[in-house]
């Protein structure tokens, strides 16, 4: 049985309205993601070694991201915001899986996809091997440095570090990696 | 002090990206990779991480960037409509509260056999507290059944 609209289911409509819109329009917002989207998917399927986990995320990241109803100042800014919202909750879904699973946590399943080139799915399984024995931080900073182009300055942000502390982690990340590609050796494991 | 930083580190990357390593670069710089530790870890993981990047974005199947728009203002709606609903619940059970603990002082004002009760409590507290010290070592023995005995059926059940 329906009832008319009384002021007060108007007034508290638009009040809801108010609190649930967001700075950013739609059609900036689409445009946003379309451009981002991917990029991020693959940044977060990398760093969680989680397909299915990625899509959970990609969808909560891009919410948080119009939740928070920032001013950004330009792109750069605002494609940072949201690799730092991906990164922490890259980094929450861990520690949840840590308390769930301890035991459990060699989970790569993000090269599952079947590839007609086996030349191609065979070093993109050992590339999974690699980066799967890298911290989740070392991940996330070999990815945005070479997947995604991304500054040291850039870098430090997204991942909450200081920007004089990120280039020998880089270093070392970089070294380990390549020494876990087997295309150098791991000598220098200070 | 180990270096950790190459002035020809950029131009490695971005030969490694543009797919120009190793064949289509100048033959300085692949001699220079060769022997820089530097420049041959970023050869070696620029490429396969940028493969990996491909690979990755060319097979992710994100949802409609519509959906995603439409699905998050459903959320931020019922999340307002929550927060909305949260003070009027707060408030609701302030009222609840006080509406007992009136009808509790008018009852305890009004009933007579509640104050014989209550009278009748005070009167016998002290010898009731010194029986309660005499078998001081019954009255824990039982607290802690009642107290250990719900524990352990909860620990059992509660592992299910």
């Amino acid at each position: 049985m329906f009832r008319d609209l009384t002021f007060t289911d108007v007034h508290r409509a638009e009040a809801l309205d108010a609190r649930a819109g967001f700075v950013m329009d739609e059609d900036t917002f689409r445009a946003f993601y379309d451009r981002t989207a991917r990029g991020v998917w693959a940044y977060l399927a990398r760093v969680t070694g989680d397909r299915q986990l990625a899509d959970d995320l990609l969808q909560e990241a891009f919410y948080r991201f119009l939740r928070a109803d920032a001013e950004h100042d330009n792109e750069s800014h605002r494609r940072n915001s949201l690799y730092r919202i991906a990164t922490n909750l890259a980094r929450d879904a861990r520690r949840r899986s840590l308390i769930r699973a301890p035991f459990n946590l060699s989970c790569s399943n993000i090269e599952l996809v079947p590839s007609t080139d086996r030349h191609a799915a065979a070093a993109g399984t050992e590339f999974a091997q690699a980066m799967s024995h890298l911290k989740p931080r070392e991940r996330a900073m070999l990815w945005l440095a070479y997947a995604e182009g991304a500054s040291h300055r850039e870098i430090a942000e997204v991942l909450g570090l200081r920007p004089g502390s990120l280039k020998p982690m880089l270093f070392r990340a970089r070294k380990r990696l390549a020494a876990l590609l087997g295309r150098a050796p791991e000598k220098d494991k200070e | 002090m180990k270096s950790i930083e190459c002035e020809f580190e950029a131009e490695t990357l971005a030969a490694a990206l543009q797919s120009r390593w190793p064949e289509r670069v100048d033959a300085l710089l692949r001699s220079h990779v060769a022997g820089c530790p530097i420049c041959s870890d970023v050869a070696a993981i620029a490429s396969a991480i940028d493969d990996s990047r491909d690979d990755l974005r060319a097979h992710a199947v994100v949802p409609d960037s519509g959906r995603v728009w439409w699905l998050a203002q459903l959320r931020a709606r019922r999340e307002a409509a929550e927060t909305a609903g949260r003070p009027i619940s707060a408030a609701q059970v302030v009222a609840f509260a006080c509406a007992v603990g009136l009808l509790g002082a008018c009852f305890g004002a009004t009933s007579t056999w509640f104050q014989s009760v209550v009278r009748w409590i005070a009167s016998n507290l002290p010898s009731a507290t010194a029986l309660l010290v005499q078998h001081s070592a019954l009255v824990l023995a039982m607290a802690l059944v009642l107290f250990l005995v719900p524990t352990a059926v909860y620990l059992v059940l509660g592992k299910d």
